[in-house]
């Protein structure tokens, strides 16, 4: 077998990595490149200034405020994203009542497992739109349409400083649930049905076999999940660009990275400055994706 | 136990294996260099010179057979005036300058990259949402100088250059540092727009003092209409043109002036101060502070709806309401009124502007055809299909004088009369985007969340400032 | 074993029915429990529909019902011209087959590549294994739109702009780190056991991947190949700044087509055309994924009664 090993992991690799290499690093590199320069993305030339854009970069409050956003978003994204799709994912696959000696999910979960899916089908500029409408602060929107019919509207979900930030991590948590119930579903689904039933021998109730089964022999899955919910809750773009108040308001309450970013790419023309802070958002997900990795190890299996 | 549950890496395949992984890297390194750094710059003045014989019907010299291509923003105008009326026009003079026509709607998107790679379009219509820094393109040297076109006899209108059938100021409006680059074609004036129906209805007339305004707004609620109102989530823009518009009728028109030019104290002088004061008072009693979650269509319509009072905009609101717009709405155009007695303005002096950039690339294939495609614009027949389009006016002075297209457009049109020589504008919003972003916040906060006269002008004055001392952002003055 | 003894903690309540109280207590706490699932279920599946229902609603109202009424408000007339106008008008049938094309095509090559590289990194160990796989994951960190303009000049060098290759490869390329991410994940997860059989057996490695791992990890090749279909079905920026040029609207992909129709819907307003196009364009999704949803349901069976 000794001969087969490095032609077939080379042979195995050089397409994909020769693919990403030309159209994704190749992009990137170009990108990092960029940001030591002052480069204002029009003429084919470009001039070095070393520091001066990270410099400039750490003095910015903006920056520092989308920093703070994005570490609300870090723990909650992932927290209530992973609660909630676990906590679907056990009732689909475990929940239900037994008959004829099989567990089964509650009843309609092929039904559920279908329509949970449904906010992953639909683009991000989509949602937007639709939450825009859902969280609209007259009586055309979905929330405040049946406040104010009590009489206990308007609430102002995206133009109330406190409330903003938290009303769009609401529709990220509302679009990744079905994910990650599916991603669950499968894990569970590959857990070895002995396991459980050797469990259930001891007594066990559906609590326990959630806690003591379940979740050790996902934690694979949900490290990855948790990682890239947090590597997601670095990006937040798309939503806060379409749906805040005023790109990123009000008053900055909702600015994310990717917004700054693209606000000084396009709308200012200072693409080195935008560049650099690409460069910092790009080591902050490194690090985290790392970290995570690192800390949340377990015997992984190592062939 | 096989191989794979026992890895051994002996130092020669290690070595192999890293000399494939150098193999592949290498393509995506030399490709760089082809990138940003590498772009050819050999193509510069020529731009500047007649490619072809100038003659009567030629007056830039283009060149005849060499093809055009043009990108037009397919939004809110459409792109019909351009391939129905000005490619044929342009046609009929040079049928064998092939034009190549395309359209976008994020025009940094697609054509950024071409600038950057040095093949440009000739002549892009720069507009939307994603429209590129205009003072980015300049600074990089990427557009023509349009002193030529202008120079130029109209196409139609005889024994006039293309200037002097120009409204006043147009130019100026596309003046970068002393030199137009860049035309302005569509003419627009701003003003608080409302319903000649429900004005009618009501016996409602137009004020022109401070205190008849705010009775009227005080009449509006009585009846149970948000008096006043603008779309806080996208469209604070539309607010902050009306309270540089008041700043403009209280201090003279110089007050905007200065803060295009960056002056120190531009922001902080008494006139802004009493016209943020005047309007956070407005919005604090008249306005609806869930609007600051809307956007601009969600308010209009609720103005087709008769449930909004009056709305600031410019003179293409017609046009775009138009589908949603009841019978008999009857759009008019009110003059802002005066915050003092002692304003330096008359009450019926105006914010009007040309905007919608259209620009040549002075490193594309064919500038010269780029600026003969705009003397096409520029002509009376061109102005006048471009009206009967959009429903927008053009620069084209009196080009449309007579001719009824529609109620607002008229309405438009009447005060800019009366206003005469008291129009204005700003510059600094395409100047300064960032300047922009920060109005935009301050408004909102002045206007919806309680903010106060003092706190905005702080605010705005520390935020030109700042643009003043940033040596990244070039400078513009007027 | 025969598949009643071995499956699922239920076996054991069935079986101790008769003898103890504590299977009274169980079974209570079953119907509890159900009946909690049922409404936590119901009421998020409400929350993840309530939107949909409102587009095709939105699809058949004019601006004012859109935008001034209740959202869920009946139309007050029911026509299909504004389907007919995204289909005629907007093209969105040409752009809708250019689409199934192109994902069709980059799909495949996506999960064909990005689980070679996903199975070699989880289940080989060799030195540069980390570096490759932070190299892809770290596609994931790094904002798209920042690539845009030097993604455009590559292609334009390798004379792949405004072609479907170009599309297709980019499309593939900006895949692999999600997909990466995700099978080398589930790689890790497949047992041993099978593998060092088949090895015993004197499968190659090549062999082993394509008929013993692959069908092993059917399930999460499935769920990865939907993420792939619908994130590339969506993808909007890669295609403006490939698929520009001479003909480029001919070649264009339903986003784009979409895209066309909301711009002019922010003037002159047609959200009723521009919601029908998006229903136009989510409803094959939610068919290709009702569809899959089966395999997936089988995938799992297969895992639970191996």
């Amino acid at each position: 077998m000794k001969h087969g090993r490095y032609p077939f992991i080379i042979g195995f690799l050089i397409v994909p990595v020769a693919i990403y290499g030309t159209f994704v690093i190749a992009a990137y590199v170009q990108a990092f490149q960029l940001s030591f320069t002052n480069w204002r993305g029009f003429s084919p030339d470009v001039s070095y200034i070393g520091f001066d854009n990270f410099t400039k970069l750490f003095q910015d409050s903006t920056f520092w405020k989308a920093i703070q956003h994005h570490i609300l978003l870090l723990i909650f994204l992932p927290l209530l994203t992973i609660v909630l799709a676990l906590f679907f994912a056990f009732l689909l696959n475990v929940g239900g009542g037994s008959k004829g000696g099989r567990t089964r999910g509650v009843w309609g979960s092929k039904f559920y497992r279908v329509v949970f899916f449904f906010p992953q089908l639909l683009a991000l500029a989509l949602v937007a739109v639709i939450f825009s409408r859902v969280y609209s602060s007259d009586d055309s929107g979905l929330i405040n349409g049946l406040l104010n019919q009590v009489g206990a509207g308007p609430v102002l979900f995206l133009a109330d400083k406190n409330l903003a930030l938290w009303s769009i991590l609401a529709v990220l948590v509302w679009q990744a649930v079905g994910f990650y119930v599916v991603l669950f579903s499968a894990g569970m689904g590959s857990i070895p049905t002995e396991i459980y039933e050797a469990a259930a021998l001891d007594g066990a109730t559906r609590g326990t076999l959630f806690f003591k089964v379940t979740l050790p022999l996902l934690w694979n899955t949900l490290q990855v999940a948790w990682v890239y919910l947090g590597i997601a809750a670095f990006d937040a773009f798309a939503l806060v660009n379409v749906m805040s108040v005023d790109r990123g308001g009000p008053d900055g309450a909702t600015t994310v990275l990717g917004l700054e970013i693209y606000r000084n790419a396009f709308d200012y023309a200072q693409f080195g400055y935008a560049s650099a802070m690409g460069v910092v958002l790009f080591f902050l997900t490194i690090t985290f994706a790392a970290l995570t990795l690192r800390v949340t190890r377990r015997d992984a299996i190592e062939l | 136990m096989t191989e794979i549950f026992k890895p051994e890496v002996d130092r020669r395949t290690l070595l192999r294996r890293a000399a494939a992984v150098g193999l592949l890297a290498t393509p995506a390194v030399t490709m760089l260099s082809a990138c940003v750094g590498g772009g050819s710059d050999d193509k510069d003045d020529a731009a500047d010179k007649p490619a072809g014989t100038v003659s009567a019907t030629n007056p830039l010299g283009i060149k005849e057979d060499e093809p055009l291509e043009i990108l037009i923003f397919n939004g809110g105008l459409g792109t019909k005036y351009a391939t129905d009326v000005d490619i044929p026009s342009y046609n009929k003079l040079f049928p064998n300058s092939k034009v190549t026509f395309n359209q976008a709607e994020e025009i940094s998107t697609v054509v950024q990259p071409r600038f950057t790679a040095g093949n440009p379009p000739d002549m892009i219509n720069n507009s939307g949402s994603k429209l590129m820094d205009q003072g980015a393109l300049v600074q990089a040297g990427q557009v023509q100088e349009l002193t030529d076109l202008y120079a130029a006899p109209s196409v139609d209108i005889t024994g006039k250059t293309v200037k002097d059938t120009l409204i006043p100021g147009t130019i100026e409006q596309g003046t970068f540092n002393g030199k137009p680059y860049v035309l302005n074609y569509a003419f627009t004036v701003f003003g608080l727009w409302y319903s000649g129906k429900l004005f009618k209805d009501n016996g409602w007339t137009v004020p022109t003092t401070w205190s008849d305004f705010t009775a009227l707004l005080g009449k509006m609620k009585a009846k149970g209409i948000t008096p006043f109102g603008y779309a806080g989530a996208n469209a604070p823009y539309y607010m902050y043109t009306l309270l540089l518009t008041s700043a403009a009728k209280i201090g003279g028109a110089d007050i905007l002036k200065n803060i295009d030019n960056l002056e120190d104290g531009a922001w902080t002088n008494d006139a802004v101060k009493q016209a943020a004061a005047a309007w956070a008072e407005v919005g604090a009693k008249y306005s609806n502070k869930a609007f600051l979650g809307l956007k601009h269509t969600e308010v209009q319509l609720q103005q087709n709806q008769y449930k909004v009072g009056l709305y600031p905009s410019g003179s293409w609101l017609e046009n775009e309401q138009a589908k949603d717009t009841p019978e008999g709405f009857d759009y008019q155009l009110m003059p802002v009124p005066s915050v003092t007695t002692a304003d330096k303005l008359p009450v019926t002096a105006l914010y009007a502007a040309a905007g919608e950039q259209y620009f040549v690339a002075s490193k594309g294939k064919n500038p010269r055809g780029g600026m003969e495609f705009l003397r096409h614009m520029l002509s009376k027949a061109g102005a006048v299909g471009f009206t009967q389009l959009t429903k927008t006016l053009t620069v084209v002075a009196g080009a449309t004088d007579g001719m009824e297209i529609s109620a607002g457009l008229t309405s438009g049109n009447k005060a800019l009369g009366a206003a005469g020589a008291d129009t204005f504008s700003f510059r600094f919003d395409t100047w300064y985007k960032k300047l922009d972003d920060e109005l935009r916040a301050a408004t909102n906060e002045l206007i919806y969340q309680g903010g106060t006269a003092d706190k905005f002008v702080e605010r705005m004055q520390k935020a030109a400032d700042a643009v003043k001392k940033d040596s990244s952002i070039q400078k513009f003055s007027r | 074993m025969t598949y009643t003894k071995t499956d699922g903690p239920a076996a054991s309540y069935t079986g101790s029915r008769h003898a103890s109280t504590a299977t009274q207590r169980d079974k209570k706490e079953i119907k509890l429990f159900s009946g909690f699932a049922h409404i936590a279920l119901a009421v998020w599946g409400l929350l993840v529909i309530a939107p949909l229902i409102w587009v095709i609603l939105a699809s058949f109202k004019s601006n004012t019902e859109i935008f001034t009424q209740a959202p869920f408000s009946l139309p007050s007339k029911i026509s299909f011209e504004t389907y007919q106008t995204a289909w005629t008008e907007a093209h969105v049938g040409r752009y809708f087959l250019n689409s199934v094309f192109v994902v069709a095509i980059s799909t495949a090559g996506t999960m064909l590549f990005g689980s070679m590289a996903a199975y070699v990194l989880a289940r080989y160990k060799f030195v540069g294994n980390r570096f490759i796989y932070y190299l892809f994951v770290s596609g994931l960190a790094f904002p798209v739109f920042l690539a845009l303009v030097p993604l455009f000049l590559i292609l334009q060098n390798l004379g792949l702009l405004n072609t479907y290759t170009g599309l297709i490869l980019v499309y593939i390329a900006y895949s692999l780190p999600f997909t990466v991410f995700f099978m080398t994940a589930f790689f890790k997860t497949l047992p041993n056991q099978i593998a060092e059989a088949a090895i015993v057996d004197g499968a190659s490695h090549t062999r082993l991947f394509f008929q013993v791992m692959l069908p092993m990890a059917k399930s999460g090749l499935v769920s990865i190949t939907i993420f792939n279909i619908v994130g590339q079905w969506n993808q909007y920026l890669l295609p403006v700044a490939i698929m520009q040029g001479a003909g480029a609207q001919e070649k264009w992909v339903l986003t784009q087509g979409i895209a066309n129709i909301s711009v002019s819907a922010g003037y002159q307003a047609n959200w009723a055309a521009l919601f029908a196009a998006l229903t136009l364009s989510i409803l094959p999704m939610i068919i290709v994924y009702a569809f899959f949803q089966r395999q997936i349901q089988s995938g799992l069976t297969a895992g639970a009664t191996k």
